[in-house]
């Protein structure tokens, strides 16, 4: 246990993302605790205005402040119909936007899911790299005040993403549910001025949702029916129209939040199974003659996708010309956000980072993504050095783990911020020691 | 019936004694079988064969690891502080309970803090006033780089002072640095001045030199793909020619040692000197030895005895019974050679160039396979021969590829001219005049004939090296087979 310098003082480490959070004891290998961050919740009057209520498509967009009547969260959250209930997410663009549900979300994973008592564990949380102060101020107090823990630490996803890799200078190429982002890592410091992020993600589900619902020549439009919604269906051959029944008691009754995440839920599992990206870079003639992959949607629909699958990969490296011109707010693609994070560091030590590359994200579990990326960096750096765990959970996951590597360390427990420390100094403390 | 005794005292013998009664024969210690072994096959080899009883003993489990002595031991959930803390927080662990709970904590000793340098007002005032940077700035700079552990791309992306001027990392370093080398410079040093000039010189900072390099690096990054191509290709081309270079040097210097020989001025020959020193030297040492053949310590060297008779020339006597006498330098066991046939001794062209060198040798008349009188003499001449056809085509080799180099040279410098074609014209008188002076060759006697063709062919592949330059040849090897076959036409 000395060797590797390993101490485990019942630390608990919990990484919020924008598609779960995760929590779980330091020193574990996987999180105890996985819980979809979306949420679901029942307005103090519910089915009183639910129609009125105009909720835009996406969820991630609109947590706004409702008054919230109940909570439906984790495994039987917002996976489970319920008459008139909304669906909300507390993050916007990786950060957290309202701390209401998130600390209700961290109690649930902590007190209802690992059954512990925050009271006994020092607890470890962390943040991305353009995370603002007030925000992890606000997280320190609703620790200390709220969950009354012995002690707290704030640590930056980037560097734990190299922690999880066994780095601790590295290029940290962050593919996430909303957000990607590059983040050059020194001896365990995030250099900030050489951070670069955008909401690239999104906007790949956004395209993959656009070739789905929209039709082609040679497909109808597909509908995003959740199973949920759906009461029988029949079998249909390949491209012939669906043969379904809804579930005429929940269609009405449906809120339009819950319709839009089950449908983005539909669309991340289209993604999940066929999209994919070419690895050399775009070429129709490859795209072609890839084979095409089947799927079949809730509705029993039943479709070929060919060479289509591999444009919605092809959007997080190159952005199609026509796209640039008649819309300027495109997020940054993958290889312009590695350039400009190189551009901020030292010639030198790009070097060092280039044979340190960490990928990792649920995103970059996308198909073909780690040989695209590969390809392009080698293609300027020829001595770049990809490490990409191929363990799944160590990707999706590695911001967690790299806090529980972290939280065991022997050296580290001289880090934490106590509760004495809090009360004594107040937030600055905070800014202070997770530098 | 008498007895034994009866008899003897009749026969008036000496009375024995009763012989004791034969005793009961001893039983063998009682030797347990052991496991595993026949009890007919341990009757027949009896117990004595040890090894055979220990191989046979039954075989025993390892021991089971000691693990923890034995007992179990208690760990505890104790609460415990660490020294590197400041607060009280008390943290739990796991600890055996045999540990003793006033330990300081394991960890703690870990927490090094680095030397920081402070300075008073008064030292800033004498010592580090700058005009580039305000004591507000300095302290800032300190500060920040007493805070992130003179990590110094952190401490650049963290730098944040509202500073006249954007300070880059070089400057910040070259700040630190001269202000840490004069305070020791300056202050009171405890130890003694190569301690003190050691820590100084790691605060050694230049400057200038730092951003060079770095814009070095810079542009080194900043080389398009085509630049890297080209200048791996130039470094290739490079590498190639200093190749190409170093061969032909050696091939040339080959050429004259064989040519020359000696007479070349060549430094390999030194060794050949050397070597030849050695031996006279050897003769020399023999000679003496052979001097005072009467002490009875030189008969271990057999060959020196031999020697002692075959010293004494007779050239006159040697020539008339055609006697040759061979010049036996070594005397050691190694350098001692049996009898052999002379014909075993008949010399091989190089095995690269055989072919070549054969066919040349057949365009003679020469077979270099088969000497009907291989004497001495006969073995020399034939070797000198070889030698000579083998420098001859080495020659011709370097001719064509310097000549193939010209060409390629003028054919980037677009200047193929009529220059060539009238070179090669040349060339071919010029091996028409070989072959003339072949041909008379051939038509000489018998005897000098070997002698004469190497002597010719020498002078002329000298003459080809002299001016292996300008020559160019069309394909010789075509010209050869023709000439091949027009003289053995002409010799039938």
């Amino acid at each position: 246990m000395v060797n590797y310098g390993g101490d485990e003082v019942s630390a608990l480490v919990i990484d919020i993302g924008t598609s779960s959070v995760r929590a779980g004891y330091a020193g574990d290998d996987t999180p105890k605790a996985v819980i979809p961050t979306s949420y679901g919740y029942h307005r103090t009057a519910p089915d009183a205005d639910s129609a009125m209520q105009d909720v835009t498509e996406d969820p991630m967009n609109n947590p706004g402040t409702p008054k919230i009547a109940k909570m439906h969260m984790g495994q039987y959250g917002p996976t489970v119909w319920r008459e008139g209930m909304e669906v909300a997410n507390p993050m916007v663009e990786g950060l957290v936007n309202d701390f209401g549900p998130v600390a209700a979300l961290m109690r649930h994973a902590v007190v209802d899911v690992m059954r512990c008592n925050p009271s006994d564990h020092p607890i470890l949380v962390t943040e991305p790299a353009w995370n603002t102060p007030a925000n992890r101020e606000r997280m320190a107090e609703i620790m200390f005040e709220e969950f009354q823990v012995p002690a707290f630490y704030i640590a930056n996803t980037g560097v734990l993403n190299a922690f999880a890799a066994g780095k601790g200078s590295a290029l940290v190429i962050d593919v996430g549910h909303t957000m990607a982002s590059v983040t050059p890592v020194v001896d365990g410091f995030v250099l900030r001025k050489g951070l670069a992020y955008s909401p690239l993600p999104q906007y790949v589900h956004a395209h993959a949702r656009h070739l789905l619902v929209n039709p082609t020549p040679h497909r109808r439009g597909i509908d995003l029916f959740p199973h949920q919604l759906i009461a029988n269906k029949l079998p249909v051959d390949a491209g012939a129209p669906p043969r379904f029944a809804l579930r005429e008691d929940r269609v009405p009754k449906t809120t339009q939040s819950w319709r839009a995440w089950s449908e983005a839920r539909e669309v991340d599992e289209w993604i999940q199974s066929v999209a994919g990206v070419l690895e050399t870079g775009w070429n129709d003639q490859a795209a072609a003659s890839r084979p095409p992959k089947q799927y079949e949607f809730p509705t029993g629909y039943i479709s070929y996708f060919g060479p289509e699958r591999y444009s919605v990969g092809e959007q997080f490296f190159l952005h199609a010309p026509q796209m640039m011109s008649s819309n300027s707010h495109l997020p940054k693609t993958m290889t312009a956000l590695i350039s400009e994070s190189l551009r901020a560091c030292d010639p030198e030590l790009r070097q060092v980072i280039m044979g340190n590359v960490v990928l990792t994200g649920g995103g970059s579990l996308f198909a073909g993504f780690g040989d695209r990326l590969s390809a392009e960096l080698s293609r300027n750096f020829p001595h770049v050095k990809i490490h990409s765990p191929g363990n799944p959970v160590e990707r999706r996951y590695g911001g967690w783990l790299g806090g529980s590597v972290l939280g065991s360390l022997g050296t580290f427990h001289q880090l934490w911020i106590s509760k004495e420390e809090w009360a004594e100094h107040g937030k600055a403390i905070v800014g202070q020691r997770c530098k | 019936m008498a007895a034994a005794g009866d008899i003897r005292s009749a026969l008036d013998l000496e009375l024995v004694p009763p012989a004791p009664p034969p005793q009961k024969k001893a039983a063998p210690p009682a030797v347990r079988k052991p496991e595993g072994i026949s009890r007919e096959l341990f009757s027949l080899i009896g117990p004595s064969s040890t090894t055979l009883v220990a191989q046979l003993a039954k075989p025993r489990l390892k021991q089971k690891p000691n693990l923890g002595q034995g007992s179990k031991i208690k760990w505890e959930w104790r609460a415990f502080k660490n020294g590197a803390r400041t607060d009280s927080l008390q943290l739990h662990h796991w600890t055996k309970a045999s540990a003793d709970p006033n330990e300081e904590y394991q960890f703690a000793k870990y927490n090094v803090q680095p030397v920081a340098y402070t300075y008073s007002q008064d030292e800033y005032t004498r010592f580090l006033e700058d005009e580039e940077w305000t004591k507000e700035e300095t302290d800032y700079l300190m500060n920040i780089v007493r805070e992130y552990d003179t990590r110094w791309y952190v401490i650049l992306d963290r730098y944040d002072f509202p500073s006249p001027k954007e300070r880059t990392m070089e400057d910040i370093k070259d700040r630190y640095c001269a202000v840490c080398r004069k305070l020791i410079r300056n202050r009171p040093w405890a130890g003694d001045d190569a301690s003190k000039n050691l820590l100084m010189a790691s605060f050694n900072f230049d400057k200038d030199r730092e951003v060079m390099r770095k814009k070095y690096v810079a542009s080194l990054e900043g080389r398009t793909k085509e630049q890297i191509a080209e200048e791996e290709a130039l470094y290739m081309e490079i590498k190639r020619l200093e190749q190409n270079e170093r061969r032909f040097k050696r091939d040339r210097d080959d050429l004259l040692r064989t040519i020359a020989g000696i007479e070349s001025g060549l430094p390999d020959i030194v060794e050949d000197e050397a070597a030849l020193t050695g031996m006279l030297l050897d003769a020399k040492r023999n000679k003496r030895k052979g001097g005072d053949l009467d002490s009875p310590a030189t008969p271990l060297l057999g060959g020196s005895i031999r020697r002692i008779p075959t010293v004494p020339k007779n050239t006159a006597y040697d020539l008339q019974h055609c006697i040759t006498r061979t010049d036996q330098t070594g005397t050691t066991k190694a350098a001692h050679q049996p009898a052999y046939l002379r014909s075993f001794k008949l010399p091989f062209p190089k095995a690269s160039v055989a072919p070549k060198v054969s066919q040349t040798l057949t365009e003679l008349g020469v077979s270099h396979t088969r000497l009907v009188m291989p004497t001495h003499a006969n073995v020399a001449l034939l070797e000198g021969l070889i030698d000579a056809a083998t420098s001859l085509v080495e020659t011709k080799k370097v001719v064509d590829k310097v000549d193939y180099d010209i060409q390629v040279l003028k054919n980037r410098l677009g200047m193929q001219g009529p220059a060539t074609k009238m070179e090669e014209g040349e060339d071919g008188m010029e091996v028409d005049d070989g072959n003339d002076a072949e041909g008379d060759i051939d038509a000489e006697g018998e005897d000098g004939r070997a002698q004469s063709v190497v002597s010719t062919r020498s002078a002329r592949s000298r003459k080809q090296a002299r001016r292996s330059v300008s020559v160019s040849s069309v394909d010789t090897s075509a010209t050869v087979s023709t000439r091949a076959g027009t003289k053995r036409q002409r010799r039938n």
